[in-house]
C-alpha cells in the first residue's frame, strides 16, 4: 500500500506541488495583511476578536486547500481515466481498490496537512502581529488555544472530507473542469462569510459532508474490480 | 501445462450488442498465434477480456492452466501486452516508464530495461520525455515495455501499426527471438494476414466476434499449392526445355510470357540454370504460393455464410 503511494508520488512528479502550497501560503498570508490593516477611515476592524481573527484564517485556509486538493484529485484520478493511463494500471498485478485508495489518501492527507500547516503557520503569524500592533480586544487563554487547536484538527478532517466531493461531479463526465468548478462551488457555500458567519463553522456541517465526500467515492469504486474499464 | 491461453465458450455482449459469441481459442505454449480478423471483429475485446479489462457475460478464461476467477490478478504478472495505441506518463522518459512498469509489475531487474530498449532500437533516447516521442518510436517502447518483465504471455495488439519497414523486420525477428529463446507464448492481432503470415505459427481468424477457424500455419502452407513463376519472352522454348531437358509436366502456361511450374522437386536455381544454358531469355523467375490472403478472404465470406446458416437453423 505505502508502495503504491510511493509510486504516485514518484509518477506525479508532486515536489512541484509543495512549492505551489508555499505560494498558496504567501498569497494567504497577504490577503490576511490587508484584512488586517487596510480599513475605511472610522470603521471597525474586520475581525471583531483575536478569536474571529483565527477563524477566519481557518475559513481561508480550507476554501484554498480545498480547490488545491481538486487539482491534485484531478491530476491522480480524472487525468488517469483521461489519459487512458489507467487502463495500464488496471491491468498491472495490484488490486484495484488499492490503487485508487492510494491515490485518495495522497489528496486527503494532502488536504489535511496543508489545513493543519496554514492554520499553524497564518495563526501564530496574526497573532504575534497583533500582540504588537494591538489592534484587537480579547485575549485568549492557553486553555482557549488548546481547544481551539482541536477545532481546526476536526476542521481540517471536514475539509479533506469535502475534497474528495467533487470527485462524484467528475468523475462520471472524466472531465477536470467539472471537478474543479464543483470544489470552487462547495467551497463557495460551506466557506462563504455571511456577516461573520460561515457553514463550515459548525463542525457538523463540515463533518458530515466529509461522511458524503468518503461514502460517495466508495460507491463510486465499490465495484472497479469487476467492472469493464475500456 | 501445454496450453498458455485456453478459452470456452468466451462471449462478451453489451446491451445493444453481441461483440464476442462462442469464441473457443487455444494458445499452445511458445508459439506465435496469429490473430486475424478485419476492424471491429472482436479482436481487441478478446484480449481485453484474457488481460481482465473486460468481463466476459459468458464462457470462461484458462491461462497457464488455471481457470482465471474474477478479481483475481496474480497471473497478470506473468503477462506483457500492448493493446491498442500505447499510452505512457507523457511527461516521464522512456527509462522512467519502464521503471514504473517494472515496479508495479513486482519485477525488480533494472538491468533488464536497458537490455529491452536496446531490444527495440531505442537506446540513446531513452532519457527524452515521452512526448517528444513520434508514433513509431512510442509503439517500440510499447513493445519494449511489454517484454522488460520476461514475461510468458505476450498479448499484442496490431503492434505493426505505426512501424517504419525498419521498423517491422526488427519486430518481426525480435518475436522470433523471444519465442525461441524464452519460450514465450505470443497472441499477435492484425487484420492483415501479410503482416503476420511470415511469424506465425497458427493463425485464428475472427469476424464478426466469432472464431471462424483456428489452423496451424505448415499445413495451411502444405495444402495451398507452391510453384514457381518463370517470366520469359519465349514461353514455348522454355516449355521444350522443361519437359525434354528435366522432365517436367506438372506446369501451365498463362499468358503468353509466363509459365507456372507446380513441381516442386525441383528447385528454383537448378530451374534457372537448365533454362539459361539452353538459351532461353528470364525475365524473371520466382517462388510463389497461393496468395493466403485470398484463401482467408473466402474463408471469412465462407464462415459467416455457415455461422449465419448456423443462427437460422437454432
Amino acid at each position: 500500500m505505502l508502495h503504491l503511494v510511493k509510486l504516485e508520488l514518484k509518477k506525479g512528479r508532486l515536489g512541484g506541488y509543495v512549492y505551489g502550497a508555499l505560494i498558496a501560503l504567501a498569497a494567504m498570508a497577504g490577503l490576511l495583511l490587508l484584512m488586517y490593516f487596510v480599513k475605511e477611515e472610522g470603521a471597525a476592524p474586520v475581525f471583531k476578536d483575536r478569536m474571529d481573527m483565527l477563524k477566519a484564517v481557518n475559513t481561508i485556509a480550507s476554501a484554498t486547500f480545498i480547490i488545491y486538493a481538486s487539482a491534485l484529485l484531478s491530476k491522480l484520478i480524472i487525468g488517469e481515466f483521461k489519459d487512458k493511463t489507467m487502463t495500464l494500471l488496471f491491468a498491472y498485478p495490484v488490486s484495484r481498490k488499492q490503487l485508487i485508495f492510494a491515490k485518495l489518501s495522497i489528496v486527503f492527507v494532502w488536504c489535511f496537512v496543508n489545513v493543519v500547516l496554514a492554520n499553524v503557520l497564518l495563526g501564530s503569524m496574526m497573532l504575534a502581529l497583533d500582540h504588537y500592533v494591538g489592534q484587537l480586544s480579547g485575549s485568549i487563554s492557553t486553555t482557549q488555544l488548546l481547544q481551539y487547536g482541536g477545532y481546526v484538527v476536526l476542521q481540517a478532517v471536514g475539509a479533506a472530507g469535502m475534497s474528495l466531493l467533487p470527485l462524484l461531479v467528475g468523475l462520471p463526465r472524466r472531465s477536470i473542469a467539472a471537478t474543479i468548478v464543483a470544489s470552487i462551488f462547495i467551497v463557495s457555500i460551506v466557506c462563504s462569510n455571511n456577516f461573520g458567519f460561515t457553514l463550515s463553522s459548525i463542525v457538523a456541517i463540515p463533518l458530515s459532508l466529509t461522511a458524503v465526500g468518503i461514502f460517495g467515492t466508495y460507491l463510486s469504486f465499490r465495484n472497479i474490480d469487476r467492472q469493464d474499464v475500456a | 501445462m501445454t496450453n498458455t491461453i485456453r478459452t470456452q465458450m468466451l462471449g462478451k455482449s453489451y446491451k445493444s450488442a453481441d461483440v464476442v459469441t462462442n469464441v473457443e481459442m487455444t494458445v499452445k505454449r511458445g508459439e506465435i498465434y496469429g490473430f486475424l480478423g478485419p476492424n471491429g471483429a472482436g479482436k481487441s475485446t478478446v484480449m481485453k477480456m484474457l488481460l481482465g479489462l473486460v468481463r466476459p457475460t459468458s464462457g470462461e478464461i484458462e491461462l497457464f492452466g488455471e481457470k482465471l476467477l474474477p478479481g483475481s490478478n496474480e497471473h497478470l504478472k506473468r503477462i506483457g501486452h500492448l493493446i491498442e495505441t500505447p499510452v505512457f506518463y507523457e511527461r516521464l522518459t522512456a527509462q522512467q516508464n519502464l521503471e514504473l512498469h517494472a515496479e508495479y509489475m513486482g519485477y525488480h531487474n533494472k538491468p533488464a530495461i536497458n537490455e529491452t530498449l536496446r531490444m527495440v532500437g531505442l537506446l540513446g533516447v531513452e532519457n527524452k520525455p515521452v512526448k517528444q516521442f513520434s508514433l513509431g518510436m512510442k509503439q517500440r517502447l510499447g513493445i519494449a515495455r511489454a517484454i522488460s518483465t520476461r514475461p510468458e504471455l505476450l498479448l499484442l495488439d496490431e503492434p505493426i501499426n505505426g512501424l517504419d519497414p525498419e521498423g517491422i523486420q526488427l519486430m518481426r525477428s525480435l518475436f522470433r527471438r523471444l519465442r525461441d529463446e524464452w519460450g514465450i507464448s505470443i497472441l499477435i492481432s492484425s487484420h492483415l494476414l501479410s503482416e503476420i503470415e511470415q511469424i506465425a505459427d497458427t493463425i485464428g481468424v475472427i469476424d464478426k466476434g466469432r472464431l471462424i477457424r483456428e489452423v496451424p500455419l505448415d499445413s495451411l502452407r502444405a495444402s495451398t499449392t507452391d510453384y514457381v513463376e518463370i517470366e520469359t519472352p519465349n514461353a514455348a522454348l522454355a516449355a521444350y526445355v522443361l519437359t525434354e531437358k528435366l522432365g517436367i509436366s506438372s506446369f501451365k502456361q498463362t499468358g503468353d510470357h509466363i509459365l507456372r511450374v507446380y513441381d516442386t522437386n525441383v528447385s528454383r536455381e537448378m530451374l534457372s540454370k537448365t533454362l539459361i544454358l539452353n538459351d532461353v531469355p528470364i525475365e524473371s523467375i520466382n517462388r510463389r504460393h497461393h496468395s493466403l490472403e485470398e484463401y482467408f478472404f473466402d474463408m471469412v465470406k465462407g464462415g459467416t455464410a455457415h455461422a449465419a446458416s448456423r443462427q437460422t437453423g437454432a
